[in-house]
């Protein structure tokens, strides 16, 4: 502890100098910096590029029309109302046509950090730019039912949707598409690349509170606040994202208070800095749930009832203690319980070892089944968990071999026109709060991350009606409806959810989760007191 | 004997990245995107083409110096290599001379005294050096010299977070302050570079101190050097005869190990932060970055082929049998 009192003005006086290492600039004395440590430096800083840091960046640097209202949950800790969304960087927004037609009018006063202010043409700019680069962008746009974008005037964009729907507001309080100081970005627009998106992986140009000033790679990058920044200015105004690769690095480091913030622990060392007194631990379940999933599209997962019996033969409990060292929570259903009263425990996820030799025996596999799970390194807990499930596997006759594959195999074999993985480990999660939007993300048939190729018409359809209702009640019923579609069906093995986890030295307050689940700095704060 | 040796190099990486399932169109398209966007970049990239005509391609700009870009950082392979090559040299090279320098004494004095305290110690230590895995001996360290007795810099890179790179001149930080002047920048990145080139020098003086001793043992049992002292010489003069004799395979087989060696610092890099050639020669194979993993290869080829050229530059001076053949 004393040591730890000790290195606290050391490293107040080492973030003062952070900047100035990186940038080769004078430090103001009222710097105050936050070190950032995760294993990679942003390789870019484009929403559209998805590359290690990007999200850890972007979520800093852009923001959007709206964004979900904070509450206070009842242990006290502020949360984000997952049930509603308010403007942010609009001041209003009117809806009309059915709910087909959204004219969002622009908050004025906000401004990037080159001084040029959001107009409604920057919204208009950025959802084009998405709309032709096909990637995550126009995936929102896909979901969100959105046929056009228009600048109805400078301070007034209008939003066109195919049909009406309760996601389009929701996808707005993300960074996909972000929105562009599109005046700063045309300048670096050339023939052979129109939406400067080189420039865009290096650079940034967001409306946000932070823009990137300078980046070493191998290194790290500096970040610094937007003076322009409309909201309230966050207490840190500068950054040092360091790239720390080494899991067991970034522990000595924040243990002895040289970064402030150590990200993407895993649990070995979550368990270790739990005890540790100059560290605090803190954790929010989020949504992402670790999952097995089964592709009905090959034998012996074609037959629900082989797959029926593999999950009543996983070990839950065993699962709980030896892969997530009772830090994880139980998961129950393809939702997570942050989506509120959409949620609703699965009918058939539970230890049965009786029943699930009774379906295999059904199935003709009563002397034994021969199957293979690819799980690579894109989580930790994946390893752990595929030894746990061939253990658990093994009790009711099935031989699970295990086949571990590298991160770009795993990524490739689960893109969308190949997806060939009969039996794999994924994580997914759903950056919009809304069920229809992580129903039809991980689980419809046009889902990017219905990575096991399930397809079912009747999922699809409630989950299209469910995007497309706008009645609550109604909504509610619709989300229990497809989690029961999907329970029956039985392609997932849902085990945990991981959790997020905030690593801080002691100093630190104000984590608040996001949906993106990623660190957002502007609520951080440090009392050295 | 280069260039076919470079381009046989060339083509069996190029080959063994495309024949396995690994591509990087997911990795560059990202979770959300469609099929026309897949399309779209393996068009891009051109890996929509056949084989040959991508191999014939990438040999038609490998021969005007361009190594193509990687997907990640989008950065120009060449300017990559550029950038963090330097990094980890420094690291290699300090290691490799402290390692020398240690593990070659060592092994001509086990080998003087065989069996004694001395040369048991010796092979000890050797023997430890050979068997404790990098990244273990790496983390203890941190463990022991950073976290608990706070005599080592914390683990963050080349640079404390408060100090000023350089002037790029030769790309490494300790020498580029010290050719500047910049007697803090030189403490500190000498201060970094310490506990690395420690851990890493005991990895490569373990193997140093064995073949040393091994060839010394040799030659000191040969019928020169005991005619020698059959004669009367001096010890001193024995043994001057017997380094004299040991020092070309000695180098040689530090050359040898020197090839290797700038690949196996990955791991130690990724733990330092080190940010040099072996960190990001191993994220682009395990992100499957082809363009850089095809230009790490070839720099390693490339680097083993002008060690071989030192060392035989060297032999044919200290070895006065050797003779260039045409």
């Amino acid at each position: 502890m004393r040591q730890a009192k000790m290195l606290r003005p050391l490293a107040t006086a080492i973030a003062i100098g952070a900047g100035a290492a990186m940038l080769g600039t004078a430090v103001q004395a009222a710097d105050r910096t936050f070190i950032f440590a995760y294993s990679a430096t942003p390789a870019s800083f484009d929403s559209d590029n998805w590359q290690a840091g990007m999200l850890e960046s972007t979520v800093n640097v852009y923001e959007n029309l709206t964004k979900h209202s904070i509450i206070t949950d009842s242990t006290g800790r502020e949360v984000i109302d997952s049930a509603n969304v308010e403007p942010h960087m609009a001041t209003s927004w009117n809806v009309s046509d059915g709910g087909r037609v959204l004219t969002f009018k622009i908050r004025p006063g906000v401004k990037s950090a080159f001084g040029n202010e959001l107009s409604a043409h920057d919204v208009a700019y950025s959802w084009a730019m998405a709309a032709d680069r096909k990637k995550t962008g126009n995936f929102m746009r896909t979901v969100g039912r959105v046929a056009s974008v228009e600048a109805t005037a400078d301070d007034e964009v209008t939003f066109t949707l195919s049909t009406a729907n309760a996601i389009f507001p929701r996808i707005l309080t993300t960074v996909f598409p972000a929105l562009v100081d599109s005046k700063h970005v045309k300048e670096f627009a050339t023939d052979d690349d129109k939406w400067a998106t080189k420039w865009l992986a290096k650079n940034t140009a967001g409306f946000g509170p932070y823009h990137v000033e300078s980046v070493r790679p191998g290194e790290g990058a500096v970040f610094t606040l937007n003076k322009n920044y409309f909201s309230d200015e966050p207490f840190f105004n500068r950054v040092v994202f360091r790239e720390i690769p080494s899991a067991a690095s970034r522990a000595a480091l924040v243990k002895s208070g040289k970064i402030h913030w150590a990200d993407g622990m895993p649990i070995q060392q979550l368990v270790d800095l739990k005890k540790d007194p100059n560290v605090k631990v803190d954790s929010v379940p989020g949504t992402g749930m670790a999952t097995l999933r089964m592709n009905p599209n090959f034998p012996p997962f074609d037959d629900v009832r082989v797959r029926q019996a593999i999950i009543h033969a996983m070990d839950y409990d065993a699962i709980g203690v030896a892969v997530f060292r009772g830090l994880g929570e139980r998961a129950d259903s393809i939702l997570a319980p942050a989506f509120g009263e959409f949620h609703t425990a699965s009918h058939n996820a539970g230890t049965d070892l009786d029943k699930s030799r009774a379906l295999l025996s059904d199935a003709g596999h009563a002397g034994g089944l021969e199957i293979q799970l690819e799980y690579s390194d894109n989580w930790w807990w994946e390893e752990p968990l595929a030894i746990q499930a061939k253990d658990a596997l093994g009790k009711v006759g099935v031989n699970l071999s295990l086949k571990r594959i590298p991160k770009a195999e795993m990524n490739s074999r689960r893109r969308a026109g190949k997806r060939d993985l009969p039996f794999f480990s994924h994580l997914a999660n759903a950056f919009v709060l809304a069920p229809g939007y992580a129903f039809y993300l991980s689980a419809h048939q046009k889902g990017s991350s219905n990575v096991n190729d399930y397809k079912s018409d009747q999922f699809d359809s409630v989950v299209d009606a469910l995007i497309e209702e706008t009645d609550h009640t109604k909504r509610v019923e619709l989300a229990h409806k497809a989690q029961k579609i999907h329970a029956d069906d039985s392609t997932f093995v849902v085990t945990h959810f991981p959790k997020t986890y905030a690593v801080t030295t002691p100093c630190i307050s104000g984590w608040l989760w996001h949906q993106h689940d990623r660190l957002v700095w502007k609520h951080l704060s440090c009392d050295e007191s | 004997m280069v260039v076919p040796i470079l381009l046989g190099i060339t083509f069996l990486t190029f080959m063994l990245l495309r024949i396995g399932d690994q591509d990087p169109v997911a990795m560059i398209a990202g979770p959300m995107a469609d099929e026309a966007a897949f399309a779209e970049i393996e068009r891009e990239l051109g890996l929509d083409r056949p084989f040959f005509v991508q191999f014939g391609i990438y040999v038609g700009k490998l021969a005007t110096g361009d190594l193509g870009e990687s997907w990640q950082s989008s950065e120009r392979v060449a300017d990559e290599i550029r950038n963090r090559l330097p990094a980890s040299l420094e690291l290699l090279l300090s290691a490799v001379l402290l390692g020398a320098l240690v593990g070659v004494p060592v092994g001509l004095r086990s080998a003087q005294r065989p069996n004694k305290l001395f040369d048991q110690v010796s092979r000890f230590v050797s023997l430890f050096g050979f068997s404790v895995p990098t990244y273990w001996i790496a983390l203890m360290a941190i463990f022991v010299f950073f976290f608990l007795l706070g005599w080592a810099p914390p683990p963050m890179g080349r640079l404390d977070l408060a100090s000023f790179p350089p002037p790029d001149i030769t790309g490494s930080y300790l020498v580029d302050s010290i050719l500047t002047g910049d007697w803090a920048t030189a403490r500190v990145a000498a201060g970094q570079l310490a506990l690395p080139v420690i851990l890493f020098s005991i990895i490569v003086a373990a193997p140093i101190i064995k073949h040393t001793r091994a060839i010394s043992l040799e030659v000191l049992g040969s019928d020169y050097v005991r005619y020698a002292k059959s004669q009367g010489l001096r010890p001193r003069t024995v043994r001057r005869i017997a380094l004299r004799n040991s020092i070309t395979p000695v180098l040689t087989f530090i050359g040898t190990e020197l090839t290797g060696l700038l690949a196996s610092v990955s791991l130690l890099e990724l733990i330092f932060a080190w940010g040099g050639l072996g960190q990001w020669g191993l994220n682009a194979i395990l992100t499957g970055d082809f363009a850089a993993v095809q230009g790490y290869v070839l720099v390693l080829a490339l680097f083993s082929v002008v060690v071989f050229v030192v060392i035989d530059v060297l032999v044919l001076l200290l070895e006065p049998r050797a003779t260039l053949r045409p």
